[in-house]
């Protein structure tokens, strides 16, 4: 019986070692949450990690000189901004007190390069090398000098994998910055993002720059998402299409900032309560 | 036993390839399958099981570096399906002439659509995009482009074939 089923296996292997695989795939996306899978995620990405730095300089090479260019006009530009913004600063910190108002709480970055990115059919994450022993924890955003890339979603010791905005699960909550237009930022599946839960009525214009809004207890606000670059109206529709340009390159990315934002405890203990 | 510790290691080279080097080759954000053309490869030439072995391996440690995204799993899936039918294609006469033609092509646009369009299936699944619209936006074009990162290889194995 023994040597007949044995028999079966080895002339239907092929078979039994898809229904194997198959089964253990299943079981895996099945089990995603539980400890002992993150554990061997974050064991993989760490060693993945040294790996795709050690190959990262590549690439980076040979967009030194354009890098070196653009930088160097940033500096020109930033320079003049930062300058503008100082006096703003001054002047924004005299108004809030006059008013009454509270100070928007700072937070420190943290610096990381990208060792590598997975542009895997829709799974647009990014490698970075940093990770829980710099501070950095799941959740916190990640912004570039453009903008928002994204947020982190897996940390090891020594690296992170952020969840960039062109991902299936992206959400921000953001806003219109010259009328105050609340939304909700998603990926479209292309190279665009969508203003999402926009009513028709509202003022959304082409050229308007849409940026993180306070209604979000994971990013900070005022975070530049990117510029609207389209809105359309769909006969039938309650809501307005707002096709958002996002301000990051994410073609080109290498540095990146880790904001160690970390949202007030007490609103969200608030929020889930009223949720409750 | 050197042949199982060699596809080992070009396995592991191909994977280190398609994370570090691939995605600065990307166009927008579709890049070529590297990992899909080794199995494919592996399914002309030495049929099923190791075809299927790298597809379920490969695709593991693929879905391990994409983060906490919830679909560990998911590339094992999809690229243990596509090893296997590219396994279907293996016959121990005709190995050669099969990668170095047209054919080899066939076989990889065929195992690449239906790699995309289980793996969208489930990956969309809750989501509120467009099956439909994300064939078209990155199946289609990644096929493509993984197609045309074949023609190396194929370009290789036909100069290889045409030598007596």
């Amino acid at each position: 019986m023994l040597k007949r089923l044995y028999d079966y296996a080895v002339l239907f292997k092929e078979y039994f070692l898809l229904a194997l695989f198959l089964l253990l795939s299943t079981a895996l996306l099945a089990r995603n949450n539980s400890d002992q899978v993150r554990a061997i995620r974050s064991s993989t990405l760490a060693a993945a990690g040294v790996l795709q730095e050690v190959f990262g300089f590549v690439p980076a090479y040979f967009a030194l000189r354009h890098e070196n260019r653009v930088l160097r006009e940033l500096n020109l530009t930033l320079s003049d901004e930062v300058n503008r913004l100082r006096e703003s600063r001054l002047e924004n910190i005299r108004l809030r007190q006059m008013l009454g108002l509270k100070e928007r709480p700072a937070f420190p970055y943290i610096s990381a390069r990208v060792v590598g990115a997975q542009l895997q059919t829709g799974r647009n994450t990014l490698t970075i090398d940093a990770g829980e022993r710099n501070g950095v924890r799941s959740a916190m955003p990640v912004v570039t000098d453009q903008g928002l890339a994204g947020k982190v979603i897996a940390t090891s010791t020594g690296f992170s994998v952020v969840q960039t905005l062109m991902h299936k699960d992206s959400r921000v909550s953001a806003r219109v910055q010259r009328s105050r237009v609340n939304g909700i930022i998603r990926w479209n599946a292309g190279r665009m993002l969508q203003l999402m839960h926009v009513p028709k009525t509202l003022d959304v214009q082409t050229g308007d720059m849409i940026i993180t809004s306070e209604f979000s207890s994971i990013f900070p606000p005022g975070i530049r998402i990117g510029v609207v670059s389209a809105t359309r109206q769909i006969p039938g529709e309650l809501f307005q299409v707002v096709d958002v340009s996002p301000s990051v390159d994410f073609d080109r990315l290498e540095e990146v900032f880790v904001a160690a934002f970390t949202p007030d405890s007490s609103r969200i203990a608030l929020q889930r309560r009223l949720q409750e | 036993m050197q042949r199982f510790f060699l596809t080992i290691g070009v396995s592991l080279l191909v994977l280190l390839a398609q994370t570090t080097l691939v995605p600065h080759l990307a166009i927008g954000t579709i890049i070529p399958d590297l990992l899909l053309i080794w199995i494919v490869y592996l399914g002309i030439s030495r049929g099923h099981v190791p075809a299927m072995t790298a597809g379920f391996f490969l695709g593991l440690l693929m879905d391990t570096l994409a983060g906490d995204d919830g679909m560990l799993g998911l590339s094992s899936l999809t690229k243990t399906v596509a090893g296997f039918l590219a396994g279907y294609t293996f016959n121990e006469n005709k190995i050669l002439q099969i990668l170095s033609g047209y054919q080899f092509l066939l076989i990889l646009a065929a195992a690449s659509l239906v790699h995309d369009l289980l793996y969208f299936l489930i990956f969309l699944q809750g989501a509120d995009l467009a099956w439909n619209e994300a064939i078209v936006r990155y199946g289609l074009p990644t096929t493509l482009y993984t197609l045309a990162a074949a023609l190396l290889p194929l370009f290789v194995f036909a100069r290889r074939h045409r030598t007596p």
